[in-house]
């Protein structure tokens, strides 16, 4: 990767470059999808509004872009045609997979069952540390995708007996297609989750958990520093957007990867777990996953061990009863353990169910309720 | 190739200021083979010669930079549409002051080489009645035939071609024969460049089809980065400036003007404020256009800019319009582009020349 340093050094030497026209660059290269063969295609978009000379103003996330004739908003998946807004994304997934739920993560859904997964281009965020930028950075245009509206993606995920996911991306940002894919997934009786940044604005969120089952939010930081400098975000609408899922009934787990020297302080982590005990519960399930090096932060190490143990302390300290470590299968952390009898009721490693001792959402050996949906 | 942080050593900070004082005290006057010679490396850093180097900073032009300000009394003819006659002899009157040369061809011919490739990278959002004037390209077209760069090497090209045909640029090939590409229908490169605050793949027109760019920017004022210009037009060489206008676009466009692969290529600005944009842009707003019948001159990007962004606050003055700054539209990026070594932000260290042709 291009340190800022590099880059500033590169910038100098490219300015003597420039003074007798001698080229020469310093780039990193990173693979990315191939080009699509078709352009996409245009779908009216909801959540926006018109402003005066044909521009709109955005309404899906707090950015609130205002977006010029024949522009795109930050996403680059809505577009401003002569005043109208249409979507570029509708049906249009550029990945589809069948992950087992507990990729996602999502610990206290169906543990052991699949989730068909899709995921357009396209993302309301600019994460420095993304796992799936070459897709979430990337326009409709510039990425593989297939024409697969709802209707067929709820078919697929029956025949592989999976609940539909919404995920790798950023669902907010083809929430239309989300909303139309989960009222239809609702009629078949197929589950669906979401996997979300959770930067989105209050009345299109509210709008697609009506039919939502479950929903992992990523709490990148807990510093509106992090969330400006690391993400291009604010932290503010992703905690109302946590609050407003939670108080919504639908299942909400959490998860924070720690990068090492960014957000992963006890204290950040701390005042992080203390604000989910006191706004949403003990018993929200709180996942501390680690790190690995993309994108613009290949220059960082992976995290630590010690830090994902350091961090499950710290919250289970906080008193938060569902507290996890991902991303490392092995370590002490992965298992759910009754709060009361403090046995294990779901034994895992990695994304694999080595046993289950709940019965009717309650400790096979306490009776203890464990939130969560089981079967 | 791959730059690791981890991996820049002793050995390679010193190989790549050496690159940099080679390419001092290789004069301008006979640079074309050393251009040659590099066209073929864009994925490369300067490598190769030893001897080390002071620290190169801050901006690479000695002295003042120079901005030439040519103003005519009646550029426009019906409209939008512009007088070719009058663009030639702006055309002719600024080159000749920028350069020295004894007329614009002779001038053309120190930013642009026989056998190279000239990008002109015009400004075409907004369509054709606020983007680069299609008749000041077909006369530079012109000029740059008569500088021994016939029309198969030159490109016109934007982000789209769509803004292309909307802009006037209405078929693949035009005037003297050059080619009008959007970066849509030729890609992006799949590698991504890194910048401090963002990522970028730059577009494949001006990574393998141009060896050099003549930058030709509109002036207008944007509600977003406050006034665009040379420096903004840049974004047309990325593939997400949608990712790029938080924060008043800062430090944004300052951070894509510094990448070396867009930097070393810009050659010279001829910006277009024959019709500004003063209010409402970037997009085209009845109403919105003040005719200045202006073309401004330069190779310093940060400057022409700077004196762009100083005839943008006269005409919104003489229409009544507030002060971008008191509209918490100031253009600081131009600053952070100053400070990035991208050329001069005060307006009073520019060398500004006006001429009424």
């Amino acid at each position: 990767m291009l340190s800022r340093r590099d880059f500033m050094l590169s910038c100098g030497g490219a300015g003597c470059a420039l003074a007798a026209g001698v080229s020469g660059a310093g780039v990193v290269l990173v693979p990315r999808p191939a080009l699509a063969k078709t352009p996409p295609r245009a779908f009216p978009a909801r959540f926006w509004k018109k402003l005066p000379q044909n521009r709109i103003e955005c309404g899906l996330c707090p950015k609130h872009c205002k977006v010029e004739d024949r522009e795109r908003g930050f996403c680059g998946v809505r577009e401003n045609r002569g005043g109208d807004y249409v979507t570029l994304v509708w049906g249009q997934p550029c990945a589809v997979h069948v992950d087992p739920i507990e990729k996602k993560p999502l610990f206290h859904f169906l543990p052991g069952s699949h989730a068909f997964s899709i995921a357009t281009a396209g993302c309301n965020l600019e994460c420095k540390c993304c796992q799936n930028w070459d897709i979430s950075q990337s326009k409709p245009e510039d990425v593989d995708f297939r024409f697969m509206p709802p209707d067929e993606v709820v078919r697929q995920a029956k025949a592989n007996q999976a609940c539909v996911t919404f995920t790798y991306s950023e669902p907010i940002v083809f929430l239309e297609y989300c909303i139309d894919t989960a009222v239809a997934a609702r009629k078949a009786g197929v589950h669906t989750t979401m996997v979300t940044g959770g930067s989105g604005e209050a009345e299109p969120m509210q709008e697609v958990l009506k039919y939502l089952d479950a929903v992992k939010v990523d709490l990148k930081g807990f510093t509106e520093d992090y969330y400006q400098r690391m993400c291009k975000g604010k932290l503010a609408p992703v905690l109302k957007t946590i609050e407003l899922i939670r108080h919504s009934g639908v299942w909400l787990e959490l998860v924070h990867l720690c990068v090492p020297g960014q957000n992963d302080s006890p204290a950040e982590i701390q005042g992080m777990c203390r604000w989910v005990k006191t706004n949403l519960g003990a018993d929200v399930p709180v996942h501390f996953t680690r790190f690995h090096p993309e994108f613009q932060m290949k220059n960082v190490a992976p995290t630590p061990n010690a830090t994902l143990v350091r961090c499950r302390e710290i919250g289970m300290a906080e008193g938060l009863q569902y507290v996890y470590t991902g991303n490392v299968p092995g370590l002490d952390g992965e298992n759910t353990s009754c709060p009361k009898c403090h046995k294990v009721v779901v034994a895992r490693r990695g994304f694999a169910l080595e046993e289950v001792h709940i019965s009717g959402g309650r400790c096979a050996f306490c009776g203890s309720v464990i939130p969560g949906l089981w079967s | 190739m791959s730059w690791d942080a981890n991996s820049r050593d002793r050995r390679r900070f010193l190989q790549a200021l050496g690159g940099a004082a080679l390419a001092i005290t290789g004069c301008s006057s006979s640079c074309g083979s050393a251009r040659k010679a590099a066209r073929g490396s864009e994925a490369t850093s300067v490598v190769g010669q030893e001897q080390p180097a002071p620290v190169p900073s801050g901006p690479v032009v000695v002295g003042k930079p120079r901005v030439v300000v040519v103003r005519t009394k009646k550029a426009l003819t019906h409209g939008y549409d512009a007088d070719r006659g009058a663009l030639r002899a702006m055309v002719e009157a600024g080159l000749v002051a920028l350069s020295g040369q004894k007329n614009a061809a002779a001038a053309l011919s120190r930013y642009f080489r026989p056998g190279e490739q000239v990008g002109l990278k015009i400004n075409g959002l907004a369509g054709r009645h606020a983007a680069t004037h299609v008749e000041l390209v077909d006369e530079l077209s012109v000029l740059l035939a008569k500088s021994d760069i016939d029309g198969h090497h030159q490109i016109v090209f934007d982000r789209f071609a769509s803004d292309l045909k909307a802009s006037g640029f209405s078929a693949p090939s035009r005037g003297n024969g050059y080619r009008c590409v959007g970066n849509d229908e030729v890609g992006h490169e799949e590698d991504l460049v890194q910048m401090p605050s963002s990522a970028s793949r730059l577009s494949r027109v001006l990574t393998t089809q141009v060896d050099g760019v003549l930058n030709l920017p509109v002036l207008k004022q944007h509600m977003l980065s406050g006034m665009t210009g040379a420096l903004k037009n840049n974004f047309g060489c990325i593939h997400n400036p949608n990712k790029m206008h938080l924060d008043g676009c800062d430090p944004y466009i300052a951070e894509v003007n510094a990448v070396p692969a867009i930097r070393q290529k810009q050659r010279l600005v001829i910006m277009d404020a024959l019709r500004p944009v003063v209010d409402n842009g970037p997009s085209y707003q009845p109403g919105m256009g003040e005719v200045a019948n202006a073309l401004l001159f330069a190779t310093d990007l940060v400057a022409v800019d700077t004196v762009g962004l100083d005839i943008l606050a006269q005409l919104r003055r003489k229409r009544g319009l507030p002060a971008l700054a008191d509209v918490g539209l100031a253009p600081t990026y131009l600053a952070t582009a100053s400070k990035l070594g991208l050329g001069v932000s005060e307006l009073a260290q520019i060398d500004v020349i006006t001429l009424e042709v």
